[in-house]
C-alpha cells in the first residue's frame, strides 16, 4: 500500500483477472444454453472484495448496485449505505430485568426493522421466561422458556431476559470464521459481510448466546413490509445460506437515532448510548444499577448489560 | 512568642515549600503529558470511512402529558357548587369508576380542596395539572434522578440529538400506578415447525 506504483500494478492485475473471469464465465454460460443465461449471473456480486478490503470508491459502488437491485425487486426507493462508525463512540446496551414483562413487542419491531424472514421465520431477540423461584438459586439459560404463551404477561411468579447478539468485545464468533466475514467495528458493533458469509455456521456453534440464526430457507418478506433504509452491513435482505443477528440497529445508531427494540418497548425496560461519553444513559446505569452480563465466566465481554433499575 | 519552641502543629520540615513547589511542578508536567497524549490518540478505525454524519449534542425534548378524559374536566364545573368536605373517606357517590391504588393516598393529598383545578406540593404551592410530575417526585426522588438521567421512563428518538422525554403521567395512571397487563405478541416457532419451504401452519394441518 505504501509505495504507490505497486498499488497500480495490482489494480492492472485485479481487472485483467476480472476480464478474464467475466470472459470464462460468459463462455460458459453460452455453452449451457439458453436456460444457464436466464438465471443471469451477475459478475460483479461474483468478484465482490470483503467489505474490510474494499475502498471507498468500492463501497460506494456496491451500495449504488445494492440500491438498484433491491429497489427493482420490492418495486420502490430502497437505499443501502454504508454509512462508518462515529468518532469516539463505542456502543453499549442496557435492559432492566426488573421492568421487562415479556410482551415481545421488542422481537416484532426488530423483524419489521431489519427486514427479518417471515417465512420461514427468524427472530433476532428471543425472550426468555424464568421462575422467580429460580432466580434465587441463579439463572441458568438452559431453563429459560422462549415459548410461553399466556393470555397476558407479565405471568405470575415469573420473570422475563430478552437475548439477543452481546457485541462482546472478545467475540467467539468473530474469531472462528473462516472467511472474514464477521468482525467487530470501531464502534462495537459486530457485523457480517453477507455476500462473503459461506454458512459454515462456526461461528453459530462458537456463541455462547445463540444469537447468531441460519437462513435454512429462502428468506422472505413481503414487499410492502420491506424497511427501505438498509445498511450493508445491517438490515438489507440476506439470501439462503448465511448467517444472520441483531447489528444494534447500525442503520439507525449511526446516525444518532435509538435502536428499534428500545423504541418498541412498553415500559422503558431498554437503554442505550455511548460507553465512552461519562454522561449517557449507558454509563448513568453502569455507575448507580447493579448491572451484569450473561456467563461473564467465558470471559466474552458483552456490551450488553442486564440490570435491575 | 519568640524564644518559644514551634508548636508542633505548625511544625514543618525545613524545606518544605520547595518541596511543594517541585511536586506541584511535576504534578502539572504529568497533567499536561496525559493531556497531550490523549489528544494524539486516535482511537478509530484504521480505514476512512466515507460518510460521518454530524449531529447535535443531546436536546431533551419534553413530550406533552397525554389527554385527560372529558368526562370530569375541568373539576371546577362540578365542585365550584359542591361545599368542600377535607375528611379522608371513600367516595361513593362520584367516581366510582375509577381506580385507586396508590398507596394510603388520597384526593386532597395531591388535588387542592379550593383551587380545584389545581395540584399542590408538599408546600402548598399550586401547580398545572401538566406540571404533576413536580408533585409525583416529591415522594419518588429517586426516581427523578434515574429519568433525569434518562434511565427510568421510555425515550424514544436519539441517543445523540433530540431525546424525547415523557413525563410520569404518560406512562402511568397516577390514581393507580402500577402497568396493566398487556396482551404478548406469538411465541417463536420451534425448530421444527419451520422448514426449508417455510414455517408450518398447524390451523391448516389440523383441518
Amino acid at each position: 500500500m505504501s509505495d504507490p506504483n505497486k498499488r497500480d500494478e495490482r489494480e492492472v492485475r485485479g481487472a485483467s483477472r476480472r476480464e478474464f473471469l467475466k470472459v470464462a464465465a460468459t463462455g460458459a454460460a453460452a455453452a449451457m444454453g439458453a436456460p444457464g443465461a436466464a438465471q443471469a449471473f451477475d459478475f460483479e456480486s461474483f468478484l465482490q472484495k470483503n467489505f474490510r478490503q474494499m475502498s471507498d470508491e468500492e463501497i460506494d459502488e456496491v451500495v449504488d448496485r445494492l440500491s438498484r437491485k433491491y429497489s427493482k425487486k420490492y418495486g420502490k426507493e430502497v437505499t443501502v449505505n454504508a454509512v462508518g462508525p462515529l468518532d469516539d463512540v463505542v456502543y453499549g446496551y442496557g435492559l432492566d430485568i426488573s421492568r421487562c414483562i415479556g410482551c415481545r413487542r421488542c422481537v416484532y419491531a426488530c423483524v419489521d426493522e431489519n427486514n427479518q424472514s417471515r417465512d420461514p421465520q427468524i427472530h433476532w431477540i428471543r425472550v426468555l421466561e424464568f421462575e422467580r423461584e429460580a432466580a434465587i438459586r441463579g439463572i441458568d439459560l438452559e431453563d429459560g422458556n422462549p415459548y410461553y404463551d399466556h393470555e397476558t404477561v407479565p405471568a405470575e411468579d415469573k420473570f422475563y431476559m430478552p437475548v439477543s447478539c452481546m457485541h462482546c468485545e472478545d467475540s467467539p464468533c468473530t474469531n472462528v470464521c473462516p472467511t472474514g466475514a464477521t468482525w467487530s467495528e470501531p464502534d462495537g458493533i459486530v457485523v457480517i459481510d453477507y455476500d462473503w458469509c459461506i454458512g459454515c455456521r462456526y461461528c453459530m456453534a462458537a456463541c455462547p448466546y445463540g444469537a447468531r440464526k441460519f437462513n435454512w430457507g429462502e428468506p422472505n418478506v413481503p414487499a410492502e413490509e420491506i424497511n427501505p433504509d438498509m445498511h450493508l452491513l445491517g438490515n438489507r435482505p440476506r439470501s439462503r445460506g448465511v448467517v444472520e443477528k441483531c447489528s444494534f440497529c447500525i442503520q439507525r445508531v449511526r446516525k444518532g437515532r435509538y435502536p428499534a427494540c428500545l423504541e418498541a418497548c412498553p415500559v422503558g425496560a431498554r437503554k442505550f448510548g455511548n460507553l465512552l461519553d461519562p454522561d449517557s444513559e449507558i454509563r448513568y446505569l453502569l455507575k448507580h444499577k447493579r448491572t451484569f452480563v450473561l456467563k461473564s465466566e467465558l470471559g466474552t465481554n458483552p456490551k450488553f448489560f442486564y440490570f435491575y433499575g | 512568642m519568640a524564644g518559644q519552641p514551634p508548636d508542633p502543629e505548625e511544625y514543618r520540615p525545613p524545606g518544605y515549600q520547595l518541596v511543594t513547589w517541585v511536586v506541584l511542578g511535576l504534578a502539572v508536567v504529568v497533567v499536561v503529558g496525559l493531556v497531550t497524549v490523549r489528544t494524539d490518540h486516535q482511537p478509530n478505525s484504521s480505514r476512512d470511512y466515507a460518510s460521518r454524519p454530524q449531529m447535535p449534542d443531546a436536546t431533551p425534548v419534553l413530550l406533552p402529558p397525554p389527554e385527560m378524559s372529558d368526562d370530569y374536566l375541568p373539576c371546577s364545573d362540578c365542585h365550584e357548587d359542591e361545599p368542600p368536605n377535607p375528611t379522608k373517606r371513600e367516595l361513593e357517590d362520584e367516581h366510582e369508576d375509577m381506580e385507586f391504588k396508590h398507596g394510603t393516598l388520597w384526593c386532597l393529598d395531591c388535588h387542592d380542596l379550593n383551587g380545584r383545578d389545581k395540584l399542590h406540593l408538599a408546600n402548598d404551592a399550586l401547580i398545572d395539572f401538566e406540571d404533576s410530575w413536580q408533585l409525583c417526585t416529591q415522594c419518588h426522588g429517586k426516581k427523578l434522578a434515574d429519568w433525569r438521567a434518562g434511565v427510568h421512563g421510555k425515550r424514544t428518538g436519539h441517543w445523540r440529538g433530540t431525546k424525547e422525554y415523557r413525563t410520569c403521567v404518560n406512562c402511568h395512571n397516577p390514581h393507580s400506578p402500577p402497568f396493566q397487563p398487556l396482551v404478548p405478541k406469538p411465541p417463536p416457532l420451534r425448530p421444527a415447525d419451520i422448514t426449508l419451504n417455510g414455517n408450518v401452519r398447524h390451523e391448516v394441518a389440523h383441518e
